[in-house]
């Protein structure tokens, strides 16, 4: 099995079989394959068409210095890491357990692999042996515990609290406040992890949790060496990874120096890595590529995309993330208590034409069930087609003959938003429906997000697609801002909440997605890319939905 | 003269230290949002107040401010949340860096401007002094932003003869040194331009220059040993206040050129809320603000003889 094969994302082989049998067409399995980080040869030879450029991407070679243009951010505690190019500039010195990788996919890196049980509290975690930190010790499951305790420390001030919360406990401290209350504290559960051998843990959850293995790859979640207790760490950076930490300017350099040992994973080509600040100016960033002077970059705003790709030897990778926004109808208020009203405006909606005119065709199309194709359990849906004479029936039946009134609520930046609300309101149009935009301050807007009847909210991106839908659309939770109220999409939900195999999970996700999209309660239209640059020379990189830099295996021409 | 010397001090002193008051009441008085911004927005409340506990956040205002003054003047200028070291650290690298900026911005600004200044204004209305004065008023109309973004698109983007940003990753390099100094020259020298073409147009016309001229002295001799003298006089004072708009006044060209120095370091401090970094950085430049302007008060009182004997 070649690398690449073993890196494709679990959906492929579903995609294929669903093709085989006639669900989506030829273009649709392409798209989608391409979302999913398979090559459109590579995707044409999965079903039997010829291979064109196979293996574009030539031998590797040995030796060079990779110049990545990004914000030089301090790096003193891998713990409070609060920005990806902090985790960017850490992880290849030290590594995370989990890593995800560019088809969004937690794959195994530190930890080999995991196994969990039927209700999803009790994980165990194999981790790899025979990996030495750079002071010579080895690494281990002493390793993996120090850095818990530390995280889940309160005085640590950590965000890995927050996400591992299944591990945690809030108790009285002894103390009272000035109000004569008992003064509460938030620290690891006793035994919520257990160190079963030197190189297993097993963690014993107070609550299923099916996205342990994902936030274990979080920046934060780096693995430092078990004797590092605060203090500074880029003074001293033991780490387990290829590289070590040469020289660091915060707001200037970072220079990364492979180590002259083995690594764990096999061959690294570079011999350095070079991070430079080049501030915040867009502008600077692109003279630096212009000239020469940087080969990557950390991001490239979607407004930067066409001038970049105006540069000669520069290429633009983008990633389909899950971020989203949705318009999103409250089903408790009139007229979107009638599920016609709803589905009429879904069925006015040429979501590919909203993509492209939004967001230049960087992205995938969504079909209104808010699970992202690169989300790892999503299932194929039959596409939704833009059909007026179904909208004007739907709006008849409702009562609403002559048409309809709405106005949607929309936050003024990032503009792609308000875009967003413009094209949907054309696309209404012919339908009858005249849709006011009324376009407020963020802060105005997230002061209503949850009561105004329409609004068009923005999704961030989250590792798996069952996440997502039980923030915003299970009965009753905090982010419910439709009211969507469906025992039967919740119940479903739970049914593949609990399931951990990824392909049987997905079966059930079919359904789930179905019953979302037939409630209509958003109209989501596309899933927006983000985008790295990199010179030609560059091989073997690629665009990561959270911007993660897994340089081991670059190599430049 | 010495009276007024020390009047001058008393006065730089003071206005440091009302800006210095100033500075830590806005900066400091909700010491909760200084944690947030070390810990992030997703910390508990917990992580926040034993943070602020833990870092002397939970004292008396006026007792912080006073350690903090003590600090300012013993060159302990606190440390940096972003950058996670001193304030010094980052801070004297940087100012260094500006000063080779602007020791090269001067070393070409200044011989340039003061002899396109008085070639024009030693014959007022001369086609020369037209085409210097208009020159300098186009050139002066261009703000930075505009001309850094021209001379790129000339000099990195058409022709690829120069770096495009400045940062000096692999330590000094001259020809990183060149569009940066370029947009500010373009951008000073008709200012200082038309400031002694003024200067020197207005000593050309009083009487002892025509008196100088009328007895049958050589137009050179005139205006080299009478003229210039006094027609640079007011260009020292315009010269000096260059200082201070080349510390805090080249943010837009560092920032473009991802240049190295104080000025950037001030735009980074800000936008990010590095509260010590902001009050060093703002102390450094109302330091350098006062100071140039008293030399330059002192300097114009000694030129000036006039003023020097009342």
């Amino acid at each position: 099995m070649t690398q690449d094969e073993k890196t494709t994302h679990p959906h492929i082989p579903e995609l294929v079989n669903q093709l085989k049998k006639g669900e989506i067409d030829r273009r649709q399995f392409v798209q989608s394959a391409a979302v999913l980080g398979v090559s459109a040869a590579a995707a044409y030879a999965m079903v039997g068409a010829t291979p064109r450029d196979a293996h574009a991407q030539g031998t590797p070679k040995f030796g060079g210095n990779l110049r990545v243009s990004m914000n030089v951010k301090e790096v003193s505690d891998p713990a409070i890491f609060d920005w990806g190019e902090k985790g960017n500039v850490a992880r290849h010195i030290i590594e995370p357990l989990v890593q995800i990788d560019k088809n969004n996919v937690a794959q195994p890196h530190l930890a080999e692999s995991w196994n969990v049980s039927d209700d999803l509290k009790t994980w165990t975690f194999n981790l790899r042996k025979g990996v030495k930190w750079s002071n010579g010790d080895e690494f281990g499951s002493d390793d993996v515990i120090a850095n818990f305790e530390r995280w889940l420390d309160p005085a640590t001030g950590s965000s890995n609290q927050g996400r591992f919360s299944s591990m945690t406990e809030t108790v009285e401290t002894g103390e009272k406040d000035d109000n004569g209350k008992p003064k509460m504290t938030t620290k690891m559960a006793s035994g919520a992890l257990e160190r079963v051998d030197a190189h297993t843990v097993r963690f014993h959850l107070n609550r299923a949790d099916l996205s342990l293995p994902e936030s274990m790859a979080d920046y934060p979640a780096l693995i430092a060496h078990r004797d590092f207790n605060g203090g500074d760490w880029s003074k001293n950076p033991v780490g387990t990874g290829a590289f070590s930490l040469d020289r660091f300017g915060v707001g200037e350099v970072a220079v990364l120096k492979k180590r002259n040992a083995p690594h764990w994973n096999g061959d690294v080509y570079l011999d350095q890595i070079t991070y430079i600040d080049n501030g915040d100016d867009p502008a600077a960033e692109i003279a630096a590529f212009a000239s020469g002077q940087v080969d990557t970059n950390y991001q490239t705003s979607v407004e930067q995309v066409p001038t970049m790709r105006g540069l000669p030897n520069i290429e633009v990778m983008q990633a389909v993330t899950a971020q989203a926004g949705v318009a999103r109808m409250k089903v408790t208020e009139a007229p979107f208590d009638n599920l016609k009203v709803r589905q009429a405006v879904q069925a006015c909606l040429d979501r590919s034409r909203i993509l492209e005119v939004v967001y230049g065709g960087f992205g995938a199309v969504g079909y209104d069930y808010h699970v992202a194709p690169v989300h790892p359990e999503h299932a194929e849906l039959p596409a939704l087609k833009q059909d007026y004479a179904k909208a004007k029936r739907l709006l008849a039946e409702a009562g609403h003959p002559n048409g309809l009134k709405l106005r949607i609520d929309c936050v003024a930046n990032p503009t792609w938003e308000q875009n967003t609300c413009k094209a949907i309101a054309e696309m209404v149009k012919p339908a009858g429906i005249d849709m006011e935009i009324n376009i407020m301050p963020g802060g105005t807007y997230w002061d209503r997000w949850l009561s105004t009847p329409f609004g068009f909210t923005s999704w961030t991106h989250r590792a798996l697609g069952v996440q997502v839908l039980n923030l915003a659309y299970r009965s009753g939770v905090a982010w419910n801002e439709t009211s969507y109220n469906n025992p039967e999409f919740d119940k479903l939900l739970d049914e593949a909440g609990g399931l951990a195999d990824v392909n049987e999970r997905r079966k059930v996700m079919a359904k789930v997605q179905k019953v979302l999209q037939d409630d209509a309660v958003i109209a989501q239209t596309f899933w927006r890319s983000v985008f790295v640059s990199r010179s030609t020379r560059v091989k073997n990189i690629y665009a990561q939905v959270a911007f993660e830099h897994h340089y081991n295996k670059a190599w430049l021409a | 003269m010495l009276l007024f010397i020390s009047k001058r001090f008393g006065l730089m002193v003071l206005t440091m230290l009302i800006v210095s008051l100033l500075l830590f009441v806005l900066l400091e008085l909700q010491p909760g949002n200084v944690a947030t911004k070390v810990l992030g927005p997703y910390s508990s409340e917990e992580q926040r107040t034993l943070w602020l506990e833990a870092n002397g956040y939970l004292k008396p205002l006026w007792t912080r401010y006073l350690s903090w003054l003590g600090g300012m003047v013993t060159g302990d200028f606190g440390e940096s949340i972003r950058f996670k070291t001193p304030v010094a650290d980052i801070l004297w690298p940087r100012l260094w860096n500006s000063a080779i900026l602007a020791f090269w911005t001067f070393a070409i600004l200044v011989p340039l401007s003061l002899t396109l200044g008085v070639l024009a204004g030693m014959r007022e209305g001369s086609a020369l002094d037209r085409a210097i004065s208009i020159t300098s008023i186009i050139t002066t109309s261009v703000p930075e932003f505009a001309s850094a973004v021209f001379l790129s698109a000339i000099f990195v983007f058409s022709l690829g003869l120069l770096p495009g940003t400045s940062g000096m990753t692999d330590g000094f390099d001259p020809l990183q040194l060149f569009l940066p100094v370029m947009v500010l020259i373009l951008y000073d020298v008709g200012y200082v331009t038309r400031m002694t073409r003024a200067s020197m147009a207005e000593v050309m016309t009083t009487p002892y220059i025509r008196t100088a001229v009328l007895k049958g002295l050589p137009f050179r001799r005139v205006v080299f040993r009478h003229a210039l003298r006094n027609a640079l006089i007011a260009p020292f004072t315009v010269i000096m206040l260059q200082v201070n708009w080349l510390l805090s006044g080249v943010i837009v060209v560092e920032f473009f050129f991802a240049y190295k120095g104080f000025g950037g370091l001030l735009l980074e401090a800000s936008l990010n809320q590095d509260i010590f970094l902001i009050e060093a950085c703002t102390m450094v430049a109302v330091f350098v603000a006062v100071s140039t302007q008293t030399l330059a008060d002192i300097g114009y009182t000694y030129l000036n003889p006039r003023i020097r004997l009342s």
